[in-house]
This record gives structure tokens, sequence and C-alpha cells, in this order.
């Protein structure tokens, strides 16, 4: 960078220049690309029967009985899956980055397996386990019946909890030892250190990770299809008026009301963060954790037996993929990888292309965003942050409607956009926006600020603090934020499925519809598929980083 | 700028029809389309044929939200009940098919908008080893499954998000009359272990032994028997409800000669002989029904298995139906 050779005042404006690029592009994004697409939402929400513009169709849906039984189910549901995952979450990522654990890479992996297992994996799993004619069921002779509250919520919570874990570790990835030092120096018990050091410091990453865990699981539909029985939700009353009656405007209205638990917590979290613990110093010294027994024996069995069902869930389906005939004929086959229908193995590779595309904008624009919100004055952030939470409040089957509404319009630019791989993967980055927007707030805070004032105070531009300060010490929440977006974009379908095209489709689609034809063996074979190229290309780029890192 | 434009150009020119292009959006299953599309590549083979295939209630979902600027050109095999809406309808442009004048009078629109070739019909999937280890009788009929002994057995999709739900219920309410009809609903809920949100998946859930009845559809019975599973198909009966799968030509269609020569092939005897293999309900003459839905139990003649269902009254009745089956019986 020569700019550091440059006078003062240039220097300004480069760093202002370049502050403004940061905001401006992922601003100017999110701005056509969701908030646009979600205004068309609402318009359809307020759009009755006879073309009109009114309250109908809310006094309707308010009035609905179903409604309300939906809304006290999807609360409880949403809520207990919260305060279950939460508690999962901290055991498993307290364990992996502040206990001494054999395996943690394995166990990262383990726990983050349902985000890159397609939908139906789960479902499909937890039947053949818990099902009425399930593995588990038949050996112990237990009468379960996981139709319903508890399947859906083991099921939600499989979904839920490795996006809990990457925030919640990105709150806990910086630590400052001296304090701990200086807390064991005046005799703190384990327990007090955790509660007194340990959770102030990481209330914001707990909050933020609450926040998704209930979001994605009030929004979600696949599950509650596939193993939540008759426990209605309001997912499934968005469905059932869409896709059930075609009834958009009907099911838009579902959709904005969803949107108001999202606005309260958004209030209450920014209450509770106003009292946030100080952060990490610039001289802080990296909490290596020394092997405690007491703490890390059963520290290890609680997050592995964590980590067991995705991994007992995910196994038994690619075993189901080898067999002849499940649950009958337990001979091993090959028979079920001759995907023939659902345009063969074609998809799967758009998908990847897709999912890198999306991976990599949904990085480099989060940490734009998340760079230049850092600098701005609280009032102007507020609402751009506000907006940066709505995207995971808005369920799949209802953005991907709203994009056609928002970009099948001849004449708008975007328009040019409409039916190309493109789109897919931009309404991917749209639709787990939150998610990484959130992971990357919680690891930009934890980038010591003082650091970047005595670089600054050098006379380090904008650009080059970037590059010398800050993505170093993001580079893990970079990374991380970089395969959430890819591994989401292999095997999302909720709102995909209404922009593919003819001609551009993805592996989701092709598992849905050998699923839907009844070829529930090849559905499993090509989610075996998919989830192993997620795993190659994972461990092809994680290569490519080290190596990158290596050389420098 | 200029780069832009050329990019935004070139992705344009990628996405619109070539002349010789006709996209169809069907609802039709994955292993018939395939067979088709390569038939009726091969006998117009000037044609491009581009197929999007989605469920029946995705697929309207999407026709719908594309309305303002449609993008496909026919419709193909979709349920006449949705097909019926007039939201649809004034999407459809008339047009009397080559072969229309031979379907009888319920397979095709008085006003030429819709002709359908085929269709499906309701059929229980019963697991056989189930039935066995629960004592449970084979049952014939709907009725049969009210006996107390199927209590939390049965599984029914449910109408409200699925069309094979729906048909469900409107042959019974047809068949037995409102009052009886309603009546015995209600009586069968309380043996309803759960009312699941597709068609095929309580077949599904049958033959995967996790309930002894799945109420479903023929098709995914055959295919539950020919892929192995212990699966017998059960067709009421008195007679099951059905649905027919229409076809029609988009008014806005870029391409209407060439949708009009595809649409006019769905018709031909050729692809009627086809039908066979996958179809219980060919609304064409010369058609043989397959050796694997022989097998599985189908009736040689099918339409004897039919009830006379009205499908006019079944799309005008349809949000009064589902109203009162959420008040009354919705969980």
């Amino acid at each position: 960078m020569s700019a550091t050779a440059a006078p003062a005042w240039r220097e300004l404006d480069i760093d202002k220049l370049f502050l403004g690029f940061c905001l401006f592009v992922p601003l100017t994004a999110l701005t056509i690309f969701f908030a646009y697409p979600l205004l068309t939402v609402v318009t359809r929400s307020l759009t009755e029967a006879d073309g009109g513009i009114g309250i109908g169709n809310y006094i309707r849906i308010l009035n609905a009985p179903s409604f309300w039984r939906a809304t006290v189910n999807s609360l409880v549901m949403s809520l207990s899956t919260t305060a279950a995952v939460l508690m999962c979450g901290l055991v498993v990522a307290y364990a992996v980055h502040r206990c001494k654990v054999p395996g943690r890479a394995l166990l990262l992996g383990a726990v983050s397996l349902p985000l890159l297992a397609p939908s139906l994996v789960q479902g499909l799993g937890l039947i053949f386990l818990l099902g009425r004619n399930g593995i588990v069921t038949k050996t112990t002779g237990l009468d379960i019946n996981i139709y319903g509250f508890w399947g859906l919520l083991i099921a939600n919570g499989l979904y839920a909890l490795p996006q809990a874990v990457l925030i919640i570790g990105a709150a806990l990835r910086a630590a400052d030892a001296r304090i701990y030092e200086a807390a064991e120096i005046l005799g703190t018990s384990g327990f007090r250190k955790f509660v007194d050091i340990t959770l102030p410091n990481i209330k914001f990453g707990l909050l933020s990770a609450g926040f998704i865990v209930f979001t994605v699981t009030i929004t979600d539909f696949g599950n509650a299809a596939t193993i939540g029985g008759d426990y209605a939700i309001l997912a499934t009353e968005i469905y059932n008026q869409v896709v059930g009656q075609m009834n958009f405007n009907l099911g838009a209205v579902v959709g904005i009301l969803l949107l108001l638990p999202t606005i309260l917590s958004f209030y209450l979290e920014r209450v509770a963060s106003q009292r946030q613990f100080g952060s990490v110093s610039d001289s802080a010294v990296p909490l290596v954790p020394t092997f405690t027994p007491k703490r890390d024996v059963p520290m290890t069995l609680a997050a592995w037996l964590v980590a067991l069902l995705p991994v007992v869930t995910v196994a038994i389906v690619i075993y189901g993929s080898f067999v002849w005939l499940w649950p009958y004929r337990f001979d091993l086959t090959l028979k079920h990888y001759a995907v023939k229908v659902a345009g063969g193995y074609d998809p799967l590779w758009t998908t990847v292309q897709i999912s890198i595309v999306a991976g990599v904008i949904g990085s480099l624009m989060l940490f734009a965003l998340g760079f230049s919100l850092q600098r701005l004055p609280r009032h102007i952030v507020k609402p751009i942050y506000f907006l940066c939470l709505l995207p995971a409040a808005v369920p799949g089957l209802v953005l991907g409607l709203a994009y056609i509404f928002a970009f099948n319009v001849p004449g708008l630019p975007v328009y040019a956009l409409y039916g190309t791989a493109t789109l897919l993967a931009i309404c991917n980055v749209t639709h787990y926006w939150t998610q990484g927007f959130l992971t990357t707030m919680t690891g930009l805070r934890q980038v010591p600020p003082t650091l970047e004032e005595s670089a600054a105070c050098l006379g380090a531009s904008l650009p080059r603090l970037v590059r010398d300060v800050i993505v170093p010490s993001m580079a893990p929440t970079l990374v991380s934020v970089f395969f959430f977006m890819f591994m989401r974009s292999m095997v999302t379908l909720s709102a995909v499925i209404f922009l593919i095209t003819a001609s551009v489709s993805v592996a989701s689609v092709s598992i849905m519809r050998l699923d839907e034809a009844g070829f529930t063996s090849q559905a499993a074979a090509y989610a075996t598929c998919t989830m192993g190229i997620v795993v190659v290309a994972s461990v092809l780029m994680r290569a490519c980083l080290w190596a990158l890192k290596r050389k420098q | 700028m200029k780069v832009w434009n050329a990019l935004a150009l070139s992705l344009l020119l990628s996405g619109a029809a070539h002349a010789g292009t006709v996209t169809a959006y069907t609802a039709l299953e994955e292993d018939e389309i395939a067979d088709y599309t390569a038939a009726a590549k091969k006998a117009l083979p000037d044609i491009d044929l581009k197929v999007l295939r989605l469920s029946t209630g995705e697929l309207g979902a999407r026709i719908l939200a594309e309305a303002s600027n449609p993008q496909h050109d026919v419709i193909w095999g979709w349920a006449v009940t949705n097909t019926m809406d007039p939201r649809i309808l004034s999407l459809l442009e008339p047009y009397k098919a080559k072969g229309a004048e031979k379907l009888a009078a319920p397979y095709h629109a008085a006003d030429d908008k819709w002709f359908a070739a085929t269709g499906y019909m309701a059929a229980f999937c019963v697991n056989n080893e189930r039935v066995k280890a629960k004592g449970l009788p084979v049952p014939k009929d709907w009725e049969d499954l009210l006996d107390p002994k199927f209590k939390g057995e049965v599984v029914m999709p449910n109408p409200v998000s699925s069309g094979t739900g729906y048909l469900q219920i409107v042959g019974i309410l047809q068949q037995m009359g409102e009052e009886k009809g309603w009546k015995f609903l209600k009586d069968l809920d309380a043996n309803v272990a759960q009312y699941i949100k597709s068609g095929s998946r309580p077949c599904k859930a049958a033959r995967a032994g996790e309930f002894a009845v799945g109420t479903s559809l023929a098709f995914a019975a055959v295919q539950s028997v020919t892929e192995g599973f212990p699966v017998t198909m059960v067709i009421p009966a008195k007679g099951a409800g059905y649905e027919l799968e229409a076809s029609a030509l988009m008014k806005s269609a870029k391409n209407k000669a060439d949708a009009q020569r595809f649409l006019d092939w769905t018709l031909s005897p050729e692809a009627a002989s086809i039908y066979g293999k996958y179809k219980e309900i060919v609304t064409t003459a010369g058609y043989k029904p397959s050796a694997d839905s022989i097998k599985a139990g189908l009736p040689a003649d099918v339409t004897k298995a039919l009830l006379p269902i009205d499908f006019a009254k079944s799309a005008k009745e349809r949000d009064a139906i589902l109203e009162r089956w959420q008040k009354e019986i919705g969980r």
C-alpha cells in the first residue's frame, strides 16, 4: 500500500472512502435483495381478495382459531428449543474453546453435521432411530411416539445447535488469561470464575445465539412437516395457506406477524447488551487451557453426549442409503446411487458453484459491513443492525416467493438475474445473513480496540489496518462464516425451491423430488453424496487456507 | 457501464426463449416425466422441451407468484381442482387440442381452457407386517377404518396442505352426502394418528412400518409394492376419490405454435401408449394398465372403481370445506 506514504489529508480521504465503500456495498445489496422483496410481502399481506388495499387479511387470520393455536405452539416450541440449545451449545463451545478435551475439531465437526445435512436426512434419521418402527424403539421395546412436540424439539434442536455453537464459540474464542490468573491467585473457585468472568464476557454471544435459535426454530417448516405430526406451528400455517390453498396473501400475513417476536427480541437484546462487560484488551494474554481433570473429564463426556445424536442420525441415513430395502432387507447394495431421474447428479455441481459464490459474497459483505458499523455513530448503526436481524425471521418459503414478486419484473435491471444461478446464490446469502452477521459482529467485538488505536496512531490507513490487524485476528471467524454460508447453500431448500428453473436446479431439490417420487433410498443416497461433497470441499478449502497461512 | 449493459444483455439473452423452446410446468411424477419427455423429443425433434417439476401445491404458488410475467408456455399435468381456480383460468388461453374432441365431457373444459389426459386416484397403503403383528383385518373400504382396533394406526394427508387429502375428503363427502360424510370424517378422526402434510407421505409412513394404514394415492401404493415393500394396495370398494391432471396453454406463451404442437402430442395415441405404464387413470382411448399396477392389484377397468366426482363443485366449495374441516376436525 503506497497510501501510507501520502500526506495526512489524503489519508483521511482514503479512510473515509474506504469506510463509505465498506458500508455502501453491503447496505445497497441488503436493500435490493432483502428490504425490497420484504416490502412486496408487506404489500401482498395488505392486498385483499378483491384487489383493494386494507387490513382484511390480518383480521381474517387473527380471527382464525387455528392461528392462535399455532402461535401458542410455536412460542412454546421455540422457547423450549432455545433453552435446551443454549445449554447444550454452551457445553460444547465451552468444551472446545476453554477446556482441554480430546478431538476438538472432531467434536465441532460432529455437532456441525446438521448444517451440512439436507433436511430430509434429519427427519429420516430420527424416524429410522426413534420412529414407531425405528431401531431404538424395536430393540428396547419402548413405546416411543416421536411425532409431535418431542420429535420436533429434537429435530429443531439438532438444526439450531451448530448455529448456537458458532456464535458462542466466536465469543469464547478470545479471553484474557491474566484475568483468570488474577482470579486464581485470589483463590476464586472454577465455578465462580465461570459465573463472574466468563458469562459476563460472552453475554453478547449468548444473547445473539439465543436470538438465532429462537428465530430459526419459529420459522422452520421442514422438520415440522416430517416429524411434527399434528403439532401445528406458524410455519405450517404459512405452508397451508400458500402451498395448500394457493393463498399467498394470507400466508404473507403470518409471515409478517412472524417478524414481531424478532422485533421484540431485538429490543430485549439491546436493553440487555447495554450493560456489556468490557471486551478484551490489547495486552490480553491468550488463554491456553491446561488439563484439569475435575473440569475436563465431565466436560468431554457431556460434549460428546450432545454430539452423539447428530452423528448417529446422519450415520443411520448414510447406512440406510446402502441397504437394499429399509427396514426390511438389510443386504448392502450400491443400487440406490444410480440416480437417473430428477436431473441426475448434474444439479450437484451447480450447487457447489452456487455455494462457493454464496460463501465468498456472504463473508466479504458481512465483514465489510461489520467493520464499518464499528466505526459509525450509534444512531446510524441501530437501524442497520435491526435490518440485519430480520432475514432470519423470514421463512424460506416466504423469501423465495418474495424474490419472484420482486425480481420477475421485466424492465427492472435486476430482472436480468431472474432465473439464474446467481440469484440463487444471492438468495442464500440473504437467507442466512443474520447468522453470519451475528457471528461476524461477535467476532469483531473480540478484536482489541486499543490494538486498532495504536495502529492508527502509527499512521496506518484503514485499508492497511484491515489487512494487518483486523483480518488476522478475525480470520477464524471469517472462515467460519464462509463455511456456514457454503454448507447451508449446499443443502437449503425452502427458498430456492421457488427460484429453480427448468434448466437451473440444485441438489436439495433433486433430493426432495426423489423423496416425493417415493425413492426414499435414492434420496438418501443423493443426500449422502451431497454431504460427502461438502466434507471434501471443506477439507480442500481448509487445506488451501492452511497452505496460504504458512506461505505468509 | 458498458460492461454491465453487455453483461445484463447476455444474461437476458440466455434467459429468453429461443424459437422452438417450450417450457412446461408440471406436477407429474418424476419417472414418468423422464419417459414422456424422451418420447416427445423424438416425436417433435425441432422443439426444445424444458420441464420444471414441482409438487402440486408448490407449483400453484409458483404459477400465481409469476402471474404478472409467466415464465412457462404450458401447464402439463396439474391437478384440475387447482387449474379451475379463477386466478389460474384467467392466465389460460382456450385451445382445442387435436384429440380433445374425443375426450368424454368431464375430461375437458367446456371453454377449452384445459383438458386432462390422465389422473390419479386415492388408495390405501396397508402394511402387511404391521397388520399381522397387531392382529388387524385388512380394510376393504373407508368404513372398515372405523374399527376401534385401528386406533392410532391410520395416517391421512392433511386436506389443508395436501391436494390428495382434499380429494379424499371430497370423495367421502360426495359419496356419502354432506351430513353422513362429515359425521364419518369425525368418527374416523378418533382412529387417525396424524394428518400428514403431503399426499404420498402417509403411504411412506405405512410402508416403513410406522403405521398400519396410510390413506394415500394408488400411484404411491403401486410404487411401494414394486420397490418391494410389504404393502398391499387397497382401493376403497365403493369407489375412490380421484383427481384429473389438466394441461393448458398459457395466454402469455412466447411460442404458441410449438406449445400447441406439444399439447397435441400429449393426447396422441403414442403418448397414451406410455401413460399406461404409470397411470391408473387415462382418459384417452387405447391404453393398457402396466403389468406392475395389475400385479399391485389395480382393476383392469379403473373407471368402474372411481366415484362420480363433481370437480366444479369440489373446486367451488374448497374454502368452505377446508374451513369446516379445520374447525371441527383439524388439530
